[in-house]
């Protein structure tokens, strides 16, 4: 009857810890809420990620309406030559028109702009755009933006015609360096995937972790679970360790479904050279599957201590603030990485999970080192629910 | 056999045990006998291990359950005051769960599980989920749980509360059963009709503490009554700070 190699106690963790598994997997409504909210974040990012880079592509292909462009037959010509302007004529009425959202953007020509234009004064010409409109700010920029490279360019044929050089014109030259590489600004943008896989985290293990300490009790299950003779340590392992299977499987789904959309993005329009591979994708689970051990022994911990299970759902609610806060906090104030952080639960991970977007993951010691802060944090936790399961307050509700 | 003494458990000021003394012999089915409140339930909890005793000793089988509450468990088969069941897990789930955590696996354990179930007559529900079982197919079921490691002591905690006939008979059955099978039963009930059916030996409690303790004939005999329903009443009166 006895099975070699495993020892009473973890054998007993593994039925827990199966019967779990088997018990939540079977909680269909549950098992469809957790699906849902591990599958919108990513779908909805992958969706307005895919707008930005179509927005930035029709900002390359841009219609420009003009109005009295028989005024400046010299402008439309070179505008007509750039790459992706389509030039057409202008509506009656170009402030109604952009108003009616019909056009977003029409240049008017003034009749005197010619005259203007050969006496070699500053030619009036008007860009009707609505600056509220946010969706369209890439043609309009693009169009005023071909203006004044007209302008620079006949100021600068001019002042050769009065034998001055343009250089003279340009007392500053404006050198923008760029230090970071394209892939982490392309991790900038993608910030809000560590987000989501420290969500997933918490998300994936919640409903096993109250269910399995909140609702068996709730449920009356609990008295006749502890008749039985297991360790209380070996209940509570097996019931962390279901739930941190549970995050880790929504870690996984979350990560993998992060990868796959990351290839359809057209992120070189986005003006990134980003690749997106497997490494990526095994360096996010590295970063991020130890965690679920701490978020499944947290959330365990804490729906122990709740005194239904209402309440816990409602803990569950305010844990999962933390990595929101950490997310949040890391998208508007850009973390520097030091190698301290590697040794706090969740912001390790989430340092790590950046950095492998941004490709230039650190060394395995900081995911050794982010791993071993969550294990020994979770092993604490775990102690702290033991001793919960021995309190008789606790077990028989207060 | 179990053998508590001087027993003694405390909810802040009030004294819920105080002083429990009484032994459950192999063979023989014990009743734990007393109005609501009197200390029943608790005193249960503490011999099958989940609550601690402030003072006193428990000897489960000559283990000294106060110490080694766990080994102890090894021998116990509880029916417990609150006895829930997993909602989506069947009967046969059920009792394997808690074969398995007492280390029963394989073909012993299916079998086993499956002649508790047709002993109790549950074969109708045993691959059908606990969620729509009746309230009698929850306690048999609770029942088969509790004895899948065919434990040496049994401990009831009012089994036939809210049944109907069939299903008290059945739980009546039970009990002979395991009486014939040479095991220590002891189970608690406010039931006159349940105690005087059943028991060999009967322990009435009042107020936390044992007022009376042996045959039925007995009761009767030193409460004065023919009647063990007036015995009780005299008795768990007894018992009655004044």
């Amino acid at each position: 009857m006895k099975r070699p190699g495993l020892p009473r106690w973890a054998r007993q963790v593994r039925v827990v810890l199966v019967k779990e598994l088997v018990d939540s997997f079977r909680d269909k409504r549950a098992l469809a809420s957790i699906l849902l909210s591990i599958l919108v974040g990513p779908l909805i990012t992958g969706f307005m990620m895919n707008r930005i880079a179509d927005r930035q592509r029709e900002a390359d292909d841009v219609r420009v309406p003009i109005v009295g462009a028989r005024y400046a037959p010299a402008l439309v010509q070179w505008l007509s030559q750039q790459s992706g302007v389509t030039i057409a004529t202008g509506p009656g009425d170009p402030e109604q028109a952009v108003r009616d959202q019909t056009e977003y953007v029409v240049l008017v020509v003034p009749t005197d702009y010619a005259e203007n234009f050969r006496a070699s004064r500053p030619a009036s010409i008007k860009v009707v755009a609505d600056s509220a409109r946010s969706d369209t700010r890439g043609q309009v920029e693009r169009v005023q933006r071909l203006l004044a490279q007209y302008s620079a360019e006949i100021g600068a044929l001019r002042l050769i015609g009065r034998g001055v050089s343009p250089v003279a014109a340009t007392p500053l030259k404006v050198q923008a360096v760029e230090v970071s590489t394209t892939q982490q600004r392309a991790a900038k943008l993608l910030s809000v995937i560590p987000l989501m896989v420290l969500l997933a985290a918490f998300t994936g293990a919640m409903q096993l972790a109250t269910d399995a300490t909140a609702g068996e009790r709730e449920r009356g299950s609990l008295e006749a679970l502890l008749v039985n003779p297991v360790p209380r340590g070996a209940l509570a392992l097996g019931k962390v360790l279901a739930s941190a299977l549970a995050g880790m499987l929504a870690v996984m789904v979350t990560a993998g479904l992060c990868t796959a959309l990351l290839r359809f993005i057209p992120l070189q329009e986005l003006g990134m050279r980003f690749r997106f591979g497997t490494p990526h994708m095994l360096g996010l689970m590295a970063a991020a599957l130890p965690m679920c051990l701490l978020t499944a022994s947290v959330q365990s911990c804490v729906a122990t201590l709740a005194k239904s299970f209402k309440e816990a759902q409602t803990y569950m609610g305010i844990l999962i603030l933390a990595p929101m806060i950490i997310g949040v906090m890391g998208t508007l104030y850009p973390i520097d990485n030091q190698p301290w952080m590697y040794g706090v639960p969740l912001l390790g991970q989430y340092v790590l999970l950046t950095s492998v977007l941004g490709g230039y993951a650190p060394g395995p010691l900081a995911f050794l080192a982010a791993a071993v802060a969550c294990v020994l944090a979770a092993a604490a936790l775990l102690r702290a629910t033991v001793a919960l399961l021995n309190d008789e307050r606790i077990v028989f509700g207060r | 056999m179990i053998a508590a003494v001087d027993l003694k458990k405390y909810f802040g000021a009030v004294a819920a045990v105080d002083g429990v003394s009484f032994t459950a012999r192999d063979g023989h089915v014990t009743g734990l006998l007393g109005p609501n409140g009197a200390g029943k339930t608790t005193t249960l909890r503490m011999l099958y291990g989940v609550m601690r005793p402030d003072a006193g000793t428990i000897e489960v089988d000559h283990i000294d359950a106060t110490k080694h509450p766990r080994d102890a468990q090894a021998h116990l088969g509880v029916l417990p005051d609150i006895a829930g069941l997993y909602p989506r897990l069947t009967a046969r789930e059920q009792v394997r769960y808690f074969g398995e955590l007492h280390g029963l696996e394989g073909g012993m354990l299916e079998e086993r599980t499956t002649d508790l179930l047709r002993s109790l007559d549950l074969m109708h529900v045993a691959d059908r989920r606990s969620a729509g079982y009746s309230h009698g197919e929850r306690t048999k079921v609770a029942i088969a749980r509790a004895l899948v490691h065919e434990p040496q002591n049994v401990l009831l905690d009012e089994p036939t509360n809210g049944l109907d006939v069939m299903s008290t008979r059945a739980v009546r059955a039970i009990i002979r059963r395991l009486k014939a099978e040479g095991r220590c039963v002891l189970f608690s009930s406010h039931v006159m009709q349940e105690v005087s059916a059943l028991c060999d030996s009967i322990v009435v409690i009042a107020s936390g503490r044992v007022v009376a303790h042996g045959t039925p004939d007995e009761l009767r005999a030193k409460a004065g009554h023919d009647n063990l329903e007036d015995a009780f009443v005299a008795l768990a009166g007894a018992g009655e700070p004044r």
